[in-house]
């Protein structure tokens, strides 16, 4: 009853936590965004503490229930781990484990390594995406944001067009293919690949040796009002929980439970014989004493509390008619500051901050968002105009982001916050060396902040006022310059670079 | 009942929007039932000929417009791949052929350049007296309007089409460009006294030219033949019946075709009639239209209708119609097998549509692709067909309390990013203004794609999910 309960909700969870990465129109993100609020290390970074103050809550109460279903990673591993025991030989799919005694070295050992980690992001000396990497939500997001969506976008992107043949229409534009970058979708594999192979070989082993929210949680859960119990009267000795213990942390011998360890999955209660095994507040309650329907309500309260508590061509040449223009996709310039979105403040904020869960990036509607390859602000966002800019009254971004990363901003805020400036190579403009009235990155301006100027020669050439630049980035998406395979550029012609610190302009 | 019909009515809208934008002409107006009816009947029918009163020709009232072949890519949904489907070309032409049209009209300059080639290609298996080859001399670029470069057009004309003689000869597009343009492609180079040359040798049968724009041209050209320097076998203008009365409200450069008809019409002179359906536009009416005309006509398609318009003036020779698909080519032989005239109850009625016509702020495009390829990219006729599509099924809202304000806005935006990608959209326009050399309807491009981005804007920040 209790192993079902949890089933449903981590099963719920974990699907909100996918349709949030996958979100192809908002509607996820608009209606359960809080489920990436609620993730332990992102609510910490972004100070929610009415978040990190439920999550301790429930653990002090439940133990470690966060684990078996708010954490999309460890749900995915109770997947690996289930999978696990319906393939292969009986013999080694039945009571593969055995109770062990906590290996603190590593486990303390990984925890201080993510401490120090955090402390080296938050003091802007690294990014804090490599404290990041430890973060069992944020590794989902990666595995989820570069190497789930992008297929699965263009999959319902497909299903889009093909519906739409028939009238319905569930979208107001076709998914942009996500940006991806090889550097994040290796750590992904990577994760993905620890994970998944120490679940089979070992239950829960990840979340009880490198994960840092399973050691916090751990401390907590440790004095858990609700825990597993045995009842050595009815206890005969069999060990079979102890052997199918995924945390391998039922001492049968001694009829204890690490409860810092135990993730309450509440296999153990099903699975023994006796009855012997129940989760209640004292560690001997002789059953006939408890009362079933206060079982119940218990139950109902502590779901109740969970859910309560994460609410929180030159034309001259031309003989002929029709044919298209070969095009090609832009190339964003290399070898400058890169730009970060409005709401992260200053690159220093975003860098120390930002644990690299992906899911601005997946959510970006215009598609500018794009892990950084480099060790600089290593797999969080950075702006790319390549398949679109970042348009004034979009905050996406800043809605989306559980780590407070990006903050929330308001679009009258966003249309006024300056991100970075645009710079002109007029040696590749077409206006300025080439004569072409073309005027494109002034037109398309939404603030107003390019002119053409008259030179010498007679060539108009783009002037950028940086003081009213916001480093919206239309300009380098709208530069023919870059798209048109027959000028002879990969980049265009006037391109962003960011600034370190955002910050309002005056007109 | 009522909410069973929401998607079946978008679905229609849908449909149309593609089919408008795509490859325009019928393709919404033929009912699936019908074709295969009109296949049968139509082998039967008589085809309506009327007599060119210069050679004694005797033409098909429906011509093949080559302009629109299919391509390889409407096969295999490749946008790139433009290669044009020569197996359905043969297969159209002869279906053609075999019903009675025996007037091909092609260019120089049609389907990139490879229409006259797979037109000769498709004809050259049939015998020559059985078919009217009508080309032109093309107006482009200004390199090919040298002497030389002009006799090397026609002959080029010749070998592509495979033909000693081309029965009907144009200058091609004139008025574009104004007096200047005339004289500098067709007069200063001594080309249209080539022209004459090859008349007194049999290798052109008719001289005639087709008429777009300045309107001052078409009256000179007219006089010279008042005053007996030339004689004018033939001229190609545009009618039907937006055009008859409504030119100007259409695009205000052109001329009524009542005008352009009587002045042919009073002198003689045959009159070839192009863009009959605007472009296509007149197939897909709105549906109001579309049921009065079902109530008058239920077996006949929305664009029968304009067809019937045009071949009705008795000194129209021709009907040229773009053919790109099969059933767009039996639907057209069934109106004009034999074509029933339009009446005088009927003409008022396509009056009355005429004007509703007018209240949509249409782009007067005609996907002719003149302006293309675009040097920046940008799909030119797909954003105009998509946009006009739009604005006539009414998925182009204005008013962001309109119930259906959200579904519309979805159909529009969803639609012109299947139908477009966004590096061909309007907002990558950079007002270069080339385009505006090529246009024969004189359509202020840059202007329209400016307008047209900046509603697309609009729309997209009206985003229903936050």
């Amino acid at each position: 009853m209790l192993k079902a309960v949890r089933i449903i909700l981590a099963l719920l969870s974990f699907a909100a936590v996918c349709l949030l990465f996958v979100d192809v129109n908002g509607y996820a993100a608009a209606h359960w965004g809080w489920m990436a609020k609620i993730q332990l290390i992102p609510a910490l970074l972004a100070l929610n503490l009415g978040v990190v103050a439920v999550l301790a809550l429930c653990t002090l109460l439940f133990g470690r229930v966060y684990c078996s279903i708010v954490c999309p990673l460890g749900v995915y591993q109770d997947f690996i781990n289930s999978l696990r025991g319906r393939i292969g030989k009986k013999k080694k799919r039945k009571n593969r484990f055995r109770f062990k005694p906590e290996n603190t070295k590593l486990r303390y050992g990984f925890f201080s390594v993510f401490v120090v980690l955090l402390v080296l992001g938050l003091l802007g000396v690294v990014a804090n995406s490599f404290a990041g990497m430890l973060d069992p939500y944020s590794s989902f997001g990666r595995i989820m944001g570069q190497l789930i969506v992008p297929g699965a976008r263009a999959g319902i992107g497909t299903v889009a067009q093909n519906v739409a043949a028939d009238g319905y229409f569930f979208l107001d534009s076709v998914p942009l293919p996500s940006p991806l970058s090889f550097a994040v979708m290796a750590v992904a594999v990577v994760s993905l690949l620890v994970v998944t192979v120490m679940a089979w070989r070992g239950g829960r082993d990840y979340c009880n040796t490198v994960c840092p929210v399973g050691s916090v949680l751990g401390f907590i859960s440790r004095y858990a009002l609700l825990r597993i119990n045995i009842d050595t009267d009815k206890c005969n000795g069999c060990g079979k929980c102890g052997r199918n213990c995924k945390a391998s942390c039922i001492d049968t011998k001694n009829h204890e439970i690490d409860l810092s360890r135990c993730v309450v999955c509440m296999d153990c209660i099903g699975n023994c014989s006796q009855s012997a095994i129940s989760f209640s507040r004292v560690k001997k309650v002789p059953s006939r004493y408890e009362n079933a329907p206060d079982k119940g309500r218990r139950l109902f309260l502590a779901a109740s509390a969970f859910v309560a508590g994460s609410a929180a061509m030159k034309a001259a040449d031309k003989t002929t008619d029709g044919g298209l223009e070969p095009l090609q996709k832009k190339h964003s310039h290399s070898g400058i500051l890169r730009a970060v979105p409005a709401g992260s403040a200053s690159l220093e904020h975003l860098s120390s901050v930002c644990t690299a869960c992906q899911l601005c990036v997946s959510a970006c509607p215009n598609g500018v968002l794009k892990p950084t390859a480099g060790f600089d602000g290593f797999m969080q966002p950075h702006m790319v105009f390549t398949q679109g800019y970042c348009r004034p009254d979009c905050t996406v971004c800043s809605d989306v982001c559980p780590a407070g990363a990006i903050k929330p901003i308001s679009v009258e805020e966003k249309a006024v916050t300056k991100i970075g400036t645009a710079h002109v190579d007029a040696s590749i403009c077409i206006s300025a060396s080439q004569g072409v009235d073309c005027g494109s990155c002034s037109r398309h301006c939404p603030a107003g902040a390019i002119t053409m100027v008259g030179l010498p020669d007679g060539n108009l050439r783009p002037v950028v006022d940086e003081g009213a630049c916001i480093g919206c980035g239309s300009c380098e998406y709208h530069c023919p310059v870059g798209n048109v395979v027959g000028l002879g550029s990969k980049t265009a012609a006037i391109y962003v670079e960011g600034i370190e610190q955002h910050r309002k302009i005056v007109h | 009942m009522e909410a069973k019909n929401i998607p079946d009515k978008s679905r229609r809208r849908f449909l149309r929007n593609l089919g408008i934008a795509a490859a325009a002409v019928t393709v919404s107006a033929c009912g699936g039932k019908k074709l295969t009816e009109t296949s049968d009947t139509a082998k039967k029918r008589e085809m309506t000929y009327r007599i060119n009163p210069n050679t004694g020709d005797k033409v098909s009232l429906l011509g093949y417009g080559c302009m629109r072949f299919p391509t390889m890519g409407m096969k295999n949904g490749d946008e790139s791949d433009q290669t044009l489907d020569q197996e359905a070309i043969n297969k159209s032409v002869d279906y053609a052929l075999e019903h009675g049209v025996n007037y091909f009209d092609t260019s120089p300059a049609y389907c990139r350049g490879f229409s006259e080639a797979a037109l000769g290609e498709a004809l050259s298996r049939h015998d020559r007296s059985d078919y009217y080859i009508a080309t032109k001399l093309s107006n482009f670029a200004p390199e090919t309007w040298s002497h030389e470069a002009s006799v090397q057009m026609f002959e080029n004309s010749l070998k592509y089409l495979r033909t000693d003689y081309v029965d009907y000869l144009l200058l091609h597009a004139i008025g574009m460009g104004g007096m200047e343009n005339l004289n500098g492609r067709y007069i200063d180079n001594g080309i249209l006294d080539y022209l004459l040359e090859q008349k007194a040798a049999g290798k052109i049968r008719n001289l005639g030219f087709s008429y777009h724009g300045d309107v001052e041209v078409f009256d000179h050209l007219l006089k010279l033949q008042d005053e007996g320097k030339i004689h004018w076998d033939f001229v190609q203008i545009q009618l039907n019946y937006i055009d008859w009365l409504h030119a100007k409200e259409v695009n205000e450069r052109n001329t009524n075709a009542e005008y352009l008809y009587g002045e042919l019409s009073r002198r003689g002179i045959p009159a070839v009639i192009m863009e009959p359906l605007l472009g296509g536009r007149l197939a897909n009416m709105t549906e109001p239209v579309v049921r009065r005309m079902k109530e008058m006509r239920p077996d006949d398609s929305v664009a029968s209708w304009a067809f019937r318009y045009a071949g009705t003036p008795e000194g129209v020779l021709t009907v040229l119609s773009g053919m790109t698909y099969m059933d767009h080519l039996r639907d057209n032989l069934k109106t004009f097998s034999p074509i029933e005239p339009v009446d005088t109850e009927e003409d008022i009625f396509l009056q009355t549509v005429a004007n509703e016509f007018l209240a949509n702020d249409l782009v007067p495009c005609t996907d002719c692709k003149y302006c293309m390829p675009c040097p920046y990219g940008v799909n030119i006729p797909g954003v105009f067909g998509h946009y006009n599509a739009c604005l006539l099924n009414g998925d182009a809202p204005s008013d962001s309390q309109d119930p259906d304000f959200q579904a519309a806005r979805r159909r529009y935006l969803f639609g012109l990013d299947m139908e477009i990608p966004r590096l061909r959209q309007a907002d990558m326009c950079i007002a270069c203004g080339e385009c505006l050399l090529h246009c024969p309807q004189r359509i202020p491009i840059p202007d329209q794609m400016a307008k047209i981005a900046k509603y697309t804007e609009t729309l997209k920040s009206y985003s229903d999910i936050s």
